[in-house]
């Protein structure tokens, strides 16, 4: 027997992993269900952990720079090209919108991310509209308000930007980029609950 | 005995010299104080309010302009400005000798840099900010240069075939039809300045009204990509359903604001921009078609109005009018879509996107080509640089490579090709544009009676 299969053998075998699956998934689902009966649970046992811990990090700065990751709870899982390019422009402007901590203290190239998130905004509401040209749902109407919503938080982080330049407070835009990727991941979840 | 003698001449001379002297003193005093304010140092901070709505002057000397530079010029090579310099001074282009006769005032803002003698305040130059690609500061021994590379209106001149980098301009150049090498070419205004400390000072006040002008434009771009996205229909606009299902997507979420839009109204349109202070009045929509129509095509025209009184003077609101309605009286929509683009400038022609849910079936292709190759289709080319270009990058960021343009346009947007209006519904859409007609006429009589100045 090989080190190689040794080694797979006792992964298969081991119990150590159990503990994954016994204990902690229950707890995910646990807390999966108590924050959506009381919104904003998560966070705070996440700012307690922190604090408990003495962990000096920006905590809105950090939840932008891991927002852009992918969330299978917030893919549309058909296979036609127009949602898999909503897939794809969605997690092209989470992506930028997450690189904004890195490029806001200089200016240049701030500026040039923004661009960045205008032409990401645009494509993914040509995409959005696409799909609304393309396909007639009966609950369109969900659909239209979720873009709408979209839209209103897209002129919010505009707004948040020009007061920015005035008053140089990045924590702004970083709570107005947060919730600009918890808009567009909400388009993806009712696309996804609709269709 | 010393026998001194002073020839009559250099009395005449020396006499003349005092003379001068005298006057020069005289005119130094007599000449006004500089619109000036103090700045924070190390780095000459100056509050963007003043670079938006007031100015800021300083003196320096007017050594000349030199046109006709190839636009390849390195502005960051001293070596290479400074040759082009010297053989200015050489060839008389440029002065020489530094005397006050080269005394001049640069005046500063947001909009352009502006260039008066300091006596008789005559204007030298006026180069706007869009128009200036690089500011370099030269310490040539005791002379301190600060040199603006700027935009040359004709754009192109043949490169003589002494030039000295023709190898270079064989590359970059383009053949003309007589077979000269074409190359891009440039401007470069050369001022002096006391020291060292001026001309930083100087440097870093342009860097500002950089800083201030591109962030702006940023930011308008990115309003305009959400405005775009935002009211593209999803269908051609019905007028006559009350169907939820066929409504035209609108952006209701998306507040037509004069802030919105405008970059403090000013900066875009120039020394004609309207102020954006007043109160927009309710546009006067005509009933007998509102009803027809369906709510949020309704909306869409308020908003543009809304739209264009933010951005036109009332005079330019007038002019929109009248080729509104000769557009309607039967002039061909090539020559309504130029004269647009003239009345927008470049700066505004992203409004001419509004118009599109209005241009009438028989006419959208030819509309809609011509937002592509004035580059404002899809919110291309609505920033520029000092040239007036603009490349969508392909940030590393970004997974997009190309904008919607193949996506969506042309596929069943206003005056799609899968999707034609019915007769009565041309007659709707004659009238309806006839109402926006009347109704900008009155907005701009309106804003005049208001005595809203632009």
């Amino acid at each position: 027997m090989t080190m190689e299969e040794m080694r797979i053998e006792t992964e298969t075998n081991s119990m150590v992993s159990m503990t994954l699956y016994a204990v902690m998934y229950p707890v995910f689902n646990e807390v999966m269900c108590a924050e959506r009966e009381n919104p904003g649970l998560t966070q705070d046992i996440i700012m307690k952990i922190l604090e408990k811990k003495n962990v000096q990090i920006n905590y809105t700065e950090s939840l932008l720079r891991m927002a852009a990751d992918d969330v299978e709870e917030f893919l549309v899982d058909r296979p036609e090209q127009e949602f898999q390019d909503l897939n794809d422009k969605a997690r092209a402007l989470k992506n930028i919108l997450s690189k904004i901590p890195d490029e806001i203290n200089d200016r240049v190239r701030f500026l040039q991310t923004i661009k960045d998130i205008a032409s990401a905004i645009k494509e993914l509401l040509d995409t959005v509209n696409n799909v609304f040209k393309k396909y007639q749902y009966q609950n369109r109407r969900a659909l239209e308000h979720q873009k709408k919503e979209f839209v209103k938080y897209s002129k919010s982080f505009s707004d948040t930007l020009k007061t920015y330049f005035k008053d140089g407070k990045a924590i702004n835009v970083f709570i107005s980029a947060n919730r600009l990727i918890h808009q567009t991941n909400l388009i993806l979840q009712t696309f996804k609950t609709v269709i | 005995m010393e026998i001194c003698i002073v020839s009559p001449f250099k009395r005449v001379f020396l006499k003349g010299e005092k003379g001068r002297d005298k006057k020069a003193q005289e005119k130094t005093t007599e000449r006004r104080a500089l619109h000036t304010f103090s700045l924070s140092l190390p780095d000459h901070r100056i509050d963007p309010d003043i670079l938006l709505n007031d100015y800021i002057e300083k003196e320096v000397k007017y050594l000349g302009q030199l046109t006709s530079v190839p636009g390849y010029l390195n502005p960051s090579s001293r070596t290479e400005v400074l040759q082009l310099i010297d053989n200015a001074r050489k060839s008389h282009q440029l002065a020489g000798q530094l005397t006050s006769e080269q005394d001049a005032v640069v005046s500063l803002s947001a909009y352009n840099v502006k260039l008066v003698w300091r006596d008789g305040e005559d204007i030298i130059l006026r180069v706007p900010i869009h128009d200036i690609a690089a500011v370099s500061y030269i310490r040539d021994d005791s002379l301190h240069l600060v040199v603006l590379k700027t935009a040359q209106e004709a754009g192109v001149s043949p490169c003589p075939s002494t030039c000295p980098d023709l190898s270079k301009s064989m590359t970059l150049g383009s053949l003309s039809e007589s077979g000269a090498v074409l190359v891009e070419v440039c401007c470069l205004l050369v001022l002096a300045v006391d020291n060292k400390a001026a001309a930083e000072e100087l440097c870093l006040l342009l860097s500002q009204v950089f800083q201030i002008v591109y962030t702006e434009s940023t930011i308008d771009f990115l309003d305009r990509a959400i405005f775009d996205g935002a009211t593209t229909p999803t269908r051609h606009l019905s007028l006559y359903s009350d169907d939820s299902s066929s409504k035209v997507d609108v952006k209701e979420a998306f507040e037509a604001e004069a802030s919105t839009f405008s970059f403090q109204g000013s900066l875009e349109a120039g020394d004609n921009s309207p102020s954006p202070s007043s109160t927009p009045a309710s546009p006067q929509t005509k009933t007998a078609s509102e009803g027809e129509l369906s709510t949020t095509a309704t909306e869409l025209l308020q908003d543009y109005m809304t739209t264009l009184r933010t951005k036109l003077s009332s005079h330019e609101i007038q002019q929109f009018a009248t080729l509104l309605h000769e557009y309607r009286n039967g002039a061909s929509i090539h020559e309504f879509c130029i004269n647009l683009r003239q009345l927008y400038g470049d700066s505004r022609k992203f409004l001419l996107l509004g118009l599109r849910p209005f241009i009438p079936e028989k006419d959208s292709q030819h509309f809609e080509n011509f937002l592509e190759t004035i580059g404002v289709k899809d919110g291309r080319g609505i920033i520029t640089d000092s040239f007036g270009r603009y490349r969508r990058t392909a940030s590393s960021a970004s997974d997009s490579t190309t904008n919607g343009n193949g996506a969506v346009r042309g596929d069943g947007d206003v005056g799609g090709s899968d999707e034609r209006l019915a007769p009565s519904e041309g007659d709707e859409w004659d009238r309806m544009i006839s109402d926006i007609s009347n109704d900008i006429e009155a907005l701009g009589v309106s804003m005049d009676q208001e005595g809203v100045t632009p």
